[in-house]
């Protein structure tokens, strides 16, 4: 499912940080909830995902924040030089990977553009009455997007550097939720620093990870009735779009969800950063453990 | 017997990738890439991806990912022997191609190879182009030969498929050559 909208505006928020206000080209757009993400389809046939970071009460307009990245595979580099306002744009469906849970009190952690989902999760919270608190931390200060308006909060502490995550977790309280979202190594740093049942993170790229070693299973699609052999070198959803049976995909990541597809026999090897459900696998990079694995396809 | 190019013509040839050029490359899918061997002959071969998989890395330079193709590497070997290399870049439905001449050689660089990267995939070398020259070429050929109609594309119904060609020229199974082909169409990266 896709929407149109068109490019209401581009406006820098930062140094290599554009933010852009898409509108429902045909009256309102699907309703989302703070933490949700959309793929954005670019002229040049790239698809990204990029966080909700406006009002989720104006129904009719999304707002995104845009990094340049130094090392653009074609994505960020097209925002940054070529997005023109008023182009018609392609998005799909709000999805949520990082809900925001009810809780008492919240502890906001982002770092650079990071600040992006976290930006309505906290006028989320403070609209329900939660106490919240937010730290956001950049690699200067001209990088930061929203940092001038957050700064006059009085909940939030804005710096230069690494935030200091031990200490926040010496102090946090058992009922307070901390969710964070930011590069790589804060995100594992809050891993280390925080307990596992009071932690949410959201990531843009994929973390490292050691895998076993790929072995080879069959594929059975319960609706079609087909039976696919996956060999250890070739990932499920090439082996779905080989026999004609493709889902529609995002980053091929194993970040966004887009691919997800639903197991109803055998073990998934989850090798996704989703977090979904146990029956739910990710084929672009997620496997299986048992020797069969039966998809709801 | 060619004549002289007016002085417009002649002041459009570039020695840099401009915004206009760099955009015209960020839109587009395809180009042909000219060699030569160290013989002095010629090849041409077609490159393509998603648009702006050629990526400007300075107004002075380009990078072309090296993706599946047929293993022949002539190109390589031929901007080893010979580094001269000439470039027509096209946007589908725009009349006007842009034309990039210069020098070529092979790289393996990490940073130039990761803004390649396709379904997680990076190209293993990319051929880099030091822009001699650039300018935009006419758009006459494009547009006699009526190469962005709709109704163009029922050419292609009137030719052999590849598996036809080679089945004949090498006495194989023509719909065996097709299937493997169609199969082989499927993984791109």
């Amino acid at each position: 499912m896709s929407q149109t909208t068109l490019l209401e505006r581009v406006e820098p928020v930062a140094r290599d940080v554009l933010a852009l206000t898409l509108r429902g080209r045909h009256g309102p757009l699907a309703p989302w909830q703070p933490g949700a993400h959309i793929d954005l389809s670019l002229p040049n046939w790239l698809q990204r995902q990029y966080s909700l970071c406006g009002d989720p009460a104006d129904p009719d307009r999304y707002r995104i924040a845009v990094r340049r990245e130094p090392l653009s595979r074609g994505g960020s580099e097209y925002v940054h030089l070529f997005l023109r306002e008023g182009r018609e744009l392609t998005v799909s469906l709000p999805r949520n990977n990082f809900p925001l849970v009810p809780a008492p009190s919240y502890l906001f952690v982002a770092g650079g553009i990071g600040i992006t989902p976290i930006l309505p999760m906290l006028r989320a919270a403070t609209a329900l009455g939660a106490a919240t608190s937010l730290v956001y931390t950049g690699r200067a200060a001209d990088t930061m997007p929203f940092a001038q308006e957050l700064a006059s909060r009085h909940d939030t502490r804005i710096g230069v550097g690494r935030a200091d995550l031990t200490a926040l977790a010496a102090d946090l309280d058992p009922s307070t939720l901390v969710y964070c979202c930011g590069p790589e190594a804060m995100l594992a740093a809050a891993e280390d620093a925080f307990p596992a049942g009071q932690l949410h993170v959201e990531r843009f790229r994929p973390r490292t990870w050691q895998f076993p070693a790929n072995r080879p299973f069959e594929l059975v699609l319960a609706r079609s009735g087909l039976t696919l052999p996956v060999s250890q070198d070739e990932p499920v959803l090439d082996v779905l779009d080989r026999a004609g049976a493709g889902v529609p995909a995002g980053c091929r990541e194993g970040v966004c969800g887009t691919c997800e597809v639903t197991v109803l026999e055998g073990t998934p090897e989850h090798r996704d950063e989703v977090g979904g459900a146990a029956d739910r696998l990710y084929p672009c990079v997620s496997r299986a453990l048992s020797d069969r694995l039966v998809l709801d396809l | 017997m060619l004549g002289e190019p007016g002085e417009v013509i002649k002041a459009k040839v570039r020695t840099r990738i401009d915004s206009h050029f760099h955009r015209f490359i960020a839109h587009s899918p395809f180009l042909c890439l000219a060699t030569t061997d160290a013989a002095g002959y010629a090849d041409c071969s077609p490159r393509g991806d998603y648009p702006g998989f050629v990526k400007v890395l300075d107004e002075h330079t380009l990078a072309i990912p090296d993706r599946l193709g047929n293993k022949l590497a002539d190109s390589f070997t031929n901007i080893a022997d010979n580094p001269g290399v000439g470039l027509i870049f096209l946007v589908p439905g725009h009349r006007e191609t842009l034309r990039v001449n210069g020098t070529a050689y092979a790289t393996d660089e990490p940073d130039v190879l990761a803004r390649m990267q396709v379904e997680g995939k990076r190209p293993v070398l990319a051929t880099i182009v030091e822009v001699r020259e650039a300018f935009m070429h006419c758009g006459r050929a494009v547009v006699r030969s009526r190469l962005w109609h709709a109704e163009s594309q029922a050419l292609a119904e009137e030719v052999p498929s590849l598996g036809q060609i080679v089945a004949d020229q090498l006495a194989l199974d023509a719909a065996a050559v097709d299937a493997d082909l169609e199969a082989a169409y499927k993984v791109l990266y």
